[in-house]
């Protein structure tokens, strides 16, 4: 099996250069790691971010789903990924109603 | 450590020409993963494709790969396997690519039961060519071509190829991403004709006038026409008709390979005697 290496503690990473900004890895996200971002010099205007790194659970959906090779998940045997609670699932339901876009708690979070 | 597609891929020809949230790329990537569980070696496979959206798998996989004509997907594979029957023929068409032009071409193949995997991305309209009615696009749909909605009844393509004689027949959708590397992976193993029916999303071309405009809106409504085979099964008959099943369909080791039918004709040819098929 063909592994690459992993940035050093990272659960979730993304490869900018590939991602269009289909929305799909949001849509999947179980625990709301991930929200899009706006990003003027992209076709769609919009860019995933790994927000909250932290609630990532390891489930790799966004990964599998991912059309663009743009999404990447470390092995569950290097980085000790956080069980899915009650608080991360409500964020992940908000982030999606709001059009998968970050919200201004979530953009306060990011730019911390 | 994380799965790296980089190895498989021509990664200079990154990022792919595929609109974004295409389902052409998660198959893709089912496909390398399956590839890459069984261990086999890329210059031992051989990728042929067709034209239209799916027609670029060819050119992003980096292995043996030929982009052919329109509809003549099996045609070129039948050639290359019977020239090489050591080596795997991935063969991947589209919807209409497959079943309109080249469906002929298809039950052919599968009637000849020759050791090919072929993946059909059915996405239910031509979404290269703008949005035309495909074999397979349900009716009522709006596409150019059918302006007021479609009224042609549209094909079942797992129960054509059963129909047709293939010995390995299954059908999975692009919302279930690990299912499909398994089905790949049973599928390339077996020794005769796979047939793989990939329900995909075209939300760019079907979905925009048909009220799923976005990626994951068109494959809810993927999500929610198909339904387990098991699960399926035990639904009564009118029941059955609303839901595509999912899964192995058929699975059937028994019959005779078209290349070791082709070994028996030419050593019948060498000793000058009648073949002898086995029963």
């Amino acid at each position: 099996m063909s592994l690459m290496k992993a940035p050093e503690n990272t659960p979730v990473w993304v490869n900018e250069n590939n991602c269009k900004a289909c929305d799909l890895c949001v849509a999947y996200c179980p625990a709301g790691v991930l929200a899009m971002v706006p990003e003027p010099k992209t076709i769609l205007g919009a860019m995933v971010k790994v927000v909250y790194p932290d609630s990532c659970i390891g489930c790799s959906d966004c990964e599998l789903e991912c059309p663009d090779f743009a999404i990447m998940v470390a092995d569950r045997k290097e980085y000790k990924f956080s069980k899915l609670s009650k608080e991360a699932k409500e964020r992940a339901e908000a982030i999606k109603k709001n059009h998968f876009f970050a919200r201004e708690e979530d953009l306060a979070v990011l730019n911390a | 450590m994380a799965f790296n597609y980089d190895q498989y891929l021509r990664t200079d020809k990154m990022p792919t020409l595929w609109c974004w949230g295409c389902g052409d790329g998660i198959i893709l990537k089912a496909v390398i993963r399956a590839i890459d569980k069984l261990g086999w070696n890329m210059d031992d496979v051989c990728v042929v494709s067709g034209i239209g959206c799916s027609g670029r798998f060819s050119s992003y996989i980096d292995c043996n790969t030929v982009h052919t004509t329109h509809g003549r997907t099996i045609a070129y594979a039948t050639g290359i396997k019977l020239a090489n029957p050591d080596k795997h023929v991935i063969v991947v068409a589209g919807d209409g690519d497959s079943m309109a032009i080249g469906g002929n071409h298809t039950i052919h193949g599968c009637r000849r039961n020759i050791d090919l995997n072929f993946i059909l991305v059915n996405n239910f309209i031509y979404g290269l060519t703008n949005s035309q009615v495909s074999p397979t696009t349900p009716r009522g749909m709006w596409s150019v071509t059918t302006q007021y909605g479609n009224v042609d009844p549209s094909f079942d393509a797992c129960q054509l190829a059963m129909g047709a004689g293939a010995t390995f027949v299954a059908r999975e959708t692009v919302t279930a991403p690990k299912k499909l590397e398994k089905v790949f992976i049973e599928g390339f193993k077996h020794k005769g004709f796979s047939f793989f029916d990939i329900f995909s999303n075209c939300h760019i071309n079907l979905g925009r006038k048909n009220k799923m405009g976005e990626a994951i809106q068109n494959q809810e409504w993927i999500d929610n026409m198909t339904m387990g085979v098991k699960k399926w099964e035990r639904l009564d008959d009118e029941e059955k008709k609303a839901y595509f099943p999912t899964g192995i369909l058929h699975h059937d080791d028994s019959k005779l390979e078209y290349c070791e039918a082709y070994k028996l004709v030419q050593e019948a040819a060498q000793n000058k005697k009648k073949v002898e098929l086995p029963k």
